[in-house]
């Protein structure tokens, strides 16, 4: 008897019903080829699961679970339906468990933004699988800012997955303090511009200026619902960039003469050294055999005070070869 | 046991001392060399949506920079014949300081192409041939170190432009972030800056002394097609591709190169189809170019062992089998782990063989003639590397399969390896048969493969009077006068 009330529930509800759904009872289905239909299935494997539906307009749509018993001696369970966590009435149903599992399986009319929510089919108290309908959201959410400059354009995107229903059209918005105002292109055609392709829009902003920064709403419109994200512009002057940039430049030029200053006193210095040690090497008597034994080895005065051990070690070469010479 | 020719400087290299603030000089210009088209693709999304475009016209602007990088080689290397490496990485930098600024200030995609694209491109190419040089000019038996140094710094920059890049983007945009990296590419300028130039002959001094040499050697009547031959020839060492050893590194390079970016670019992908969620994927790049960092140096300081530095083709030869057995053993590959696994294998035989492949053409060309013999194995790469990924993808497109990818890859790059293994030991065994023909060793000449230099470049007043062919002695380069 129960199964043939649910046989009816398969067909499809018409489009023109007037009565609203009053609590969570079910209205009388009416078929309508008109409307979709869909079936979202779950096999149970833990104690509970979650699934999300993308809604994107009115559809019939049937909810399965499947559940294993581990092991239980119980040969019945009942099993319920929930709405947002409040029993739906005549739903409740006692099943028998064939192989160890048991099926429960309702068609709910989705008709309109409140038909969404969180639907869940229970199995006593042992398992239970939610399923959450809601209305497509937005994908790539940004969370940072997009930021551009005092008199440049920019655009701004949204888009929605691939692998979700393309929504009726999109809708911009600008945080107008606590309000959103809708932007038209109508009233500021040099200013905005809205270029909508199916899955995806963008929002061209011109000339813009430091009162443009702020949130946008860009808005995804389902037969059933609106889906909305936002976005933040920041406009910023040239100004802000052009601070480390400029430091950055004065960095590399410190660095570079810091360098090349380096280099020539390094290069001075050497030069200081070579200087001397041609002076040394030239003051040198040229013929040593006519020479005395013992010669008085002084430094010559033309050299610099600052001898470094190049040097001496120089004349001290050059003073024992005049000496083992003689 | 390696058959390069001595060092036609004439002089000792350092091996050290302000040779190693060059290597800093070098890292830093490598770096950015590398790591920039890498880098600016964190702005692509953000340009393209600005500038209405598709993000493969964007994609373009990394690939016309890495191609113009590559395809400024030739050019590079002649300047840096002409004016020595200092004065043309300072260039390079001011180049593409000045590029990035302009570009941050552009309204076409055209534009975006032409100044980051081809000019900051140049400038690049102008950094890397200059730093590869003289790193050669300062070092000769830590060189293999030196270059491992030199090179990791493609890594560290990657590694630390990316995340600056992503902060700049979300503070500044991408008009101000271009901005601000113009400025930081100045940097290159103060590398530049530490590029001491080093030898007592620079190139146009040389190019004079050779010149009249050439007409007291010769008599006055040398024909103006020839003098400008043999100048043709100063600019840019064309003989290079007379040379058997240089033939046999650039197929090598070509087969490598091919394979070498498609398994980078293609990774993440590979990973999300695996079921991966993009953040972890992404992190795999980011583990290989950690592990990357550290084995550049790593590869150079094993390389300047004394086992291996007389045999550094070979490990080279080594170092692109394992790049390709790594690329070969990916498919089979299905879990996460054994992705960051593999990803740290990929870093380990990249590193190593970037590590090692300047060193190597070093190894075989000697001082005189590796500025032209790296500008001309640049632009002749830039054909396998700008065919690589697309063709690699186009295999990915018809088969629906990326482990097609990583056959392709592993096959060529060990292919490659082997060829280079063969051919080596093929190169020697002439070499040494060539020695044992040579007939007067107290002629001055250039000992090893390639007759076609002109001889006359060494100066006979550069050199003592010691024995002009070199000991070789196991373990190290030929002795230097």
């Amino acid at each position: 008897m129960m199964q043939a009330s649910w046989m009816l529930l398969l067909l499809a509800w018409g489009g023109h019903a007037n009565t609203k759904t009053v609590g969570q009872t079910l209205p009388p289905v009416e078929p309508d080829v008109h409307l979709l239909a869909d079936v979202r299935s779950v096999v149970l494997q833990g104690k509970s699961h979650t699934d999300k539906v993308d809604v994107p307009g009115p559809m019939n749509l049937t909810l399965q679970c499947t559940w294993t018993a581990n092991g239980n001696k119980t040969l019945n369970v009942t099993g319920y339906w929930l709405k947002d966590g409040r029993d739906i009435d005549n739903s409740h149903v006692t099943l028998r468990l064939e192989n160890q599992q048991v099926h429960l399986k309702r068609t709910f009319l989705i008709k309109n933004e409140e038909s969404l929510g969180r639907y869940s089919c229970m199995f006593g108290n042992e398992a239970k699988a939610d399923f959450i309908l809601a209305v497509p959201h937005i994908s790539d959410v940004r969370d940072k800012p997009v930021v551009s400059y005092v008199g440049d354009s920019v655009v701004l995107a949204c888009k929605v997955d691939d692998r979700k229903p393309e929504p009726k059209t999109w809708l911009w918005f600008r945080a107008n303090g606590t309000d959103k105002e809708q932007i038209t292109t109508v009233a500021e055609p040099q200013k905005y511009q809205i270029k909508n392709a199916g899955k995806a829009t963008k929002l061209h902003v011109h000339n813009l200026t430091r009162d443009d920064s702020g949130l946008f709403y860009c808005a995804a419109v389902f037969t059933i619902g609106t889906a909305v994200s936002h976005l933040e512009l920041k406009v910023i002057t040239i100004y802000e960039p052009l601070k480390p940039f400029v430091t950055i430049v004065l960095e590399v030029l410190i660095l570079v003469t810091a360098i090349l200053l380096f280099e020539r006193g390094q290069s001075k210095k050497s030069q200081v050294q070579e200087a001397s040690e041609k002076e040394v090497a030239n003051a040198e008597p040229p013929a040593t055999n006519a020479e005395p034994p013992a010669i008085n080895v002084e430094p010559p005065t033309s050299t610099s005070s600052a001898t470094p051990s190049g040097e001496s070690n120089g004349l001290e070469k050059s003073s024992s070869a005049r000496q083992r010479k003689s | 046991m390696s058959p390069a020719p001595t060092n036609e400087l004439g002089f000792k290299p350092p091996d050290g001392g302000w040779g190693w603030m060059v290597v800093i000089g070098a890292h830093i210009s490598i770096g950015f060399a590398y790591a920039t088209p890498k880098a600016l693709s964190i702005f692509f999304n953000d340009i393209q949506l600005d500038f209405q475009a598709s993000y493969s016209d964007i994609a373009w602007i990394s690939s016309i920079m890495l191609a113009a990088m590559y395809a400024g080689g030739p050019v590079s290397s002649a300047l840096v014949n002409r004016y020595g490496s200092r004065p043309i990485v300072i260039l390079g930098g001011l180049m593409c300081g000045a590029s990035m600024v302009a570009a941050s200030f552009g309204n076409s995609i055209i534009f975006l192409y032409l100044c980051i694209g081809v000019i900051a491109g140049c400038g690049l190419a102008l950094n890397l041939n200059a730093s590869l040089t003289i790193i050669s000019k300062y070092f000769l038996d830590k060189r293999p170190l030196a270059n491992g140094l030199a090179m990791a710094g493609s890594p560290v920059f990657l590694c630390f432009l990316a995340p600056l890049n992503q902060y700049l983007l979300d503070k500044f945009g991408w008009r101000g972030s271009l901005l601000i990296i113009g400025a930081l590419m100045l940097n290159s300028c103060v590398a530049g800056a530490l590029m001491r130039p080093i030898g007592s002959c620079n190139a146009s001094s040389c190019a004079q002394q050779q010149k009249s040499e050439e007409q007291s050697n010769n008599g006055n009547t040398k024909k103006w097609k020839q003098i400008c031959g043999s100048r043709a020839k100063k600019i840019l060492a064309w003989s290079v591709f007379k040379d058997r050893g240089f033939l046999i590194y650039l197929i090598g390079n070509i087969m490598f190169i091919f394979g070498a970016y498609a398994p980078i670019v293609f990774l993440s992908a590979y990973a999300v189809s695996h079921g991966v969620d993009q953040y972890s994927a992404a992190y795999l790049l980011s583990i290989m170019g950690f592990v990357d960092m550290f084995v550049r140096p790593g590869t150079g300081l094993i390389a300047n062992s004394k086992w291996i530095r007389p045999r550094v083709q070979y490990f080279f030869s080594f170092a692109m089998v394992f790049n390709g057995t790594c690329h070969l053993l990916c498919p089979l590959i299905k879990n996460y782990t054994f992705l960051v696994v593999y990803a740290v294998f990929f870093g380990v035989g990249f590193g190593m063989v970037f590590a090692l492949i300047f060193e190597c053409l070093m190894d075989l060309m000697g001082n005189q003639r590796f500025p032209s013999a790296v500008g001309l194995v640049t632009i002749i790469e830039c054909v396998p590397m700008l065919l690589g990924p697309p063709t690699a993808g186009l295999l990915v497109d018809i088969f629906g399969d990326y482990k097609y990818l990583f056959f392709l890859c592993g096959t060529v790059i060990v292919t490659g390896g082997i060829f280079l293994f063969i051919m080596n030991i093929y190169n020697y065994h002439m070499l040494e048969k060539e020695r044992g023909r040579q007939p007067n060793p107290n002629h001055i000449q250039v000992v090893g493969q390639g007759q076609g230099e002109m001889l006359n470049i060494l100066n006979h007043s550069f050199l003592t009077k010691e024995s002009a062919v070199p000991e070789i002695k196991d373990g190290s380069e030929p002795a230097m006068c």
